[in-house]
């Protein structure tokens, strides 16, 4: 069963052709949502949402492009959406705690990271940190990193996914690299993990 | 290539994104630069991290945990409908009930409370009237 026969079967109800089309894109859809949010709960968590959006939008899809290019395409919006979703959560977290006169939690890692010596990075550490470093590129480079790095791409697809050129696909790729290379740099300069 | 021009080009040299004469130069720089040879370890190291992340685990459960979420959005699928007239047309009538309840009470209220007043000024008037202050202290005497 192709997949295009497969959404022939969800837009007519049909359980199996989407348990199909879930076992089929479930780890891809992970990897991705992984990528951008770096939890795996949450990644988790999104990918059974992205897989309800498949099941409930089925209907409108018309074929244009690959089913995994749509299906890539409903986890990067959600991903993002549960990014915003944070940052506003955590500024009026950071409000409330200016007020109510509570320590910031990000001098606490700061703080942490400060008293460890350089020779005992553990994989946590630095993991945290890439992270960190992925999270300051902007959505764009992200997006396009992450699909590149994580899900090993062609930037063709890329530039369908995100629904803009092969060439600026090549260029947010190389801004992103370098931000990130500039970013841990900074990093390996100041001894931060 | 100067130093830091080496430097920033190390992460296309990780990914073998750099020409050979680019590669080149780079491997020659980094045979006398330790300060660059360092970072490329804490490089590769750190973009270690998303290798290892690509190799997640299985799975378990999750077209099952799919599945239950599935059939909890099917299921009240009739009663929602229902519920979703019937919610707002009882949020109405309570509303419709308590405007009416209190447009009673106020035409109650404002009828009793001008009725009172206008009859005690009246009952005084008239008792002015009838017996004028000066008879009724010289009645005393």
């Amino acid at each position: 069963m192709d997949e295009y026969q497969l959404i022939k079967g969800i837009q007519q109800g049909d359980r199996k052709a989407f348990q199909v089309l879930v076992e089929t894109y479930q780890r891809m859809v992970v990897n991705t949502c992984m990528g951008i949010v770096h939890n795996k709960v949450d990644a988790e968590d999104l990918a059974q949402d992205v897989f309800l959006e498949v099941f409930r939008t089925a209907e409108n899809f018309r074929g244009d492009s690959k089913v995994s290019t749509w299906v890539y395409r409903i986890a990067t919006n959600r991903s993002l959406n549960l990014i915003r979703k944070n940052k506003r959560k955590r500024f009026f977290q950071s409000i409330e705690e200016t007020f109510s006169g509570g320590k910031n939690r990000g001098s606490e890692i700061s703080d942490r990271r400060g008293d460890q010596p350089d020779q005992n990075i553990t994989d946590q550490e630095r993991s945290d940190l890439l992270h960190h470093a992925i999270d300051q590129l902007p959505e764009k480079q992200r997006i396009a990193f992450t699909l590149n790095k994580y899900e090993e791409l062609p930037y063709q697809q890329i530039a369908e996914i995100m629904e803009i050129s092969l060439a600026s696909v090549e260029s947010l790729i190389h801004r992103a690299k370098k931000n990130l290379q500039k970013q841990l740099y900074n990093c390996y300069k100041k001894r931060c993990v | 290539m100067k130093h830091d021009s080496i430097r920033k080009s190390l992460i296309f040299y990780l990914d073998n994104e750099l020409s050979e004469n680019e590669k080149a130069a780079v491997e020659r720089h980094l045979e006398e630069c330790a300060d660059c040879r360092n970072f490329l370890v804490f490089l590769r190291k750190g973009m270690q991290v998303i290798e290892d992340e690509k190799k997640s685990e299985e799975l378990p459960f999750f077209y099952t945990r799919l599945s239950a979420k599935l059939e909890e959005i099917a299921e009240p699928g009739g009663q929602s409908q229902w519920s979703r007239l019937a919610h707002p047309i009882l949020f109405s009538l309570i509303l419709a009930l308590a405007v009416y309840g209190g447009l009673q009470l106020g035409s109650n209220a404002s009828s009793f409370s001008v009725k009172q007043p206008a009859v005690s000024n009246i009952q005084m008037l008239d008792d002015f009237e009838t017996e004028p202050i000066e008879s009724f202290l010289l009645s005393n005497l």
